[in-house]
């Protein structure tokens, strides 16, 4: 019970889901939440199911348009096209290595890692970028048992999830599947309290901010999270 | 299952003379005919059946194209993505399963995800986030949801009430017959002429939405 997912998408967030109008990053990772997530996977097919209903039952006006010859078209393109099913040619990888720990990757993102950058280090946390255009930036993020990501604030949407480990924040404790959802100017200081270390999925609409003493300092290197 | 199965045999002897023809454009709201689009996918899986294709073809393609119009504001691609859906539903028929959900659903998830993929092509981001990562083939096990159970119980509290006018249109209706009118799933599917999977993934989004609701309330 104390180490079962507890923060959800929203409704209407998994609705944009499974419509496809999410950007391709913050669907990556509600999708990323669903292979970690029974009952979302059982919300996502429904709205599907309602959808495609609405999609089927809608009515349409009598167009102009020459299905018949689209149709010979289709069916001559299946004639060349032997293989219905080109299969992906990327490797798929079931295991991240990082910080010295084996980490295994949910399905959405096990075609996805082996295209990633390489792994930037700092302190014990360390970022590796994963294929994604403008406006959302989506990474992986390690945090080493006991680190706290320095306290900054986002002038963007940070979403995270955590898909090993822990993580605390001052609203509350993660675990796997958990997403964590920061609007612009929220404040929070991530940690990892546990002894054993914390592989996230991070998608970032704008570079961080530092906030305190120190750690300000760390403001030019604010890209490094980004 | 064993209901919708009854379901599809039923409506699925209406299916010869029901056909459309081809070229027969002249389009009216007509109500889904149950089962006769999961028997057309079987006929082109098993016997590579033209008629049956053709007969889906002409009552999804106009569909397809509304779909894509309002996704992507043209034409010209709303055009492509219907070609393109309509060459993986020939190809791909023989993996579509009914037990998992109607035809109409798993044709809508194919031109999403075409339509997902020719947006990142034409960004030229094709090492990116592609459909398949995002999307599973319908593979996640089947699961009990209990929640939906305990939901059942919580319904008649007097909290939910407001919010059942919030509902959308489509949810709330499958509610107030299921709830207030007290009609088994069937009959609402019978009265409305809607799959019976969608009367039942109706009320587990409505359930959801007012348990949403409810949480949002205490907050
Ligand atoms: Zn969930």
């Amino acid at each position: 019970m104390g180490n079962s997912v507890k923060h959800h998408p929203s409704l209407s967030l998994l609705e944009q889901f499974c419509d496809g109008s999410l950007t391709p990053e913050v669907a990556l990772l509600v999708a990323t939440h669903l292979d970690f997530c029974p009952h979302c996977q059982r919300l996502s097919k429904d709205i599907e199911a309602d959808l495609a209903c609405s999609f089927a039952a809608a009515p349409v006006a009598a167009g102009q348009d020459d299905w018949l010859s689209m149709m010979q078209q289709v069916l001559a393109e299946a004639e060349t096209t032997a293989k219905p099913v080109t299969p992906s040619t990327d490797p798929v990888v079931t295991n991240l290595e990082v910080g010295g720990h084996q980490f295994e990757l949910p399905r959405a993102l096990q075609r996805l890692s082996s295209k990633r950058s390489k792994w930037l280090t700092l302190g014990g946390i360390a970022t590796a970028r994963l294929p994604s255009g403008e406006p959302h930036h989506i990474s992986l993020l390690f945090i080493d048992k006991n680190t706290a990501v320095p306290q900054h604030t986002h002038k963007g949407l940070e979403m995270t999830l955590v898909l090993a480990g822990e993580m605390v924040d001052e609203q509350g404790r993660y675990v796997p599947g958990d997403l964590i959802i920061n609007t612009p100017d929220d404040t929070h200081t991530p940690r990892n309290v546990s002894d054993d270390p914390c592989l996230c999925l991070s998608v970032l609409s704008a570079p961080l901010q530092f906030k305190q003493g120190m750690t300000r300092l760390l403001n030019p290197l604010q890209r490094f999270f980004y | 299952m064993l209901d919708q199965r009854r379901t599809y045999g039923h409506h699925a002897s209406q299916f010869a003379n029901n056909s459309p023809g081809l070229m027969d454009t002249t389009e009216t709201a007509s109500p889904l005919n149950l089962g006769q689009w999961e028997e057309a996918l079987g006929l082109i899986a098993i016997n590579r059946d033209k008629s049956a294709y053709a007969g889906l073809f002409n009552y999804f393609a106009p569909r397809l194209k509304a779909f894509g119009i309002k996704m992507f504001g043209n034409e010209q691609q709303a055009m492509e993505m219907v070609q393109d859906t309509m060459l993986n539903v020939w190809q791909k028929a023989a993996l579509f399963d009914p037990t998992r959900g109607c035809a109409s659903t798993w044709i809508y998830t194919i031109a999403r995800n075409v339509r997902f993929d020719m947006l990142r092509k034409k960004q030229s981001r094709k090492d990116d986030i592609s459909a398949d990562d995002l999307w599973s083939d319908g593979d996640y096990p089947e699961q009990e949801d209990l929640q939906s159970h305990s939901w059942d119980l919580y319904i008649i509290a007097e909290k939910i009430a407001p919010h059942f006018a919030a509902l959308p249109p489509a949810q709330r209706v499958v509610m107030e017959k299921v709830y207030l009118e007290e009609n088994s799933h069937q009959e609402v599917a019978e009265q409305l002429g809607i799959p019976l999977g969608t009367v039942k993934s109706r009320i587990r989004l409505a359930l959801d939405r007012l348990r949403e609701a409810v949480d949002g309330q205490q907050r």
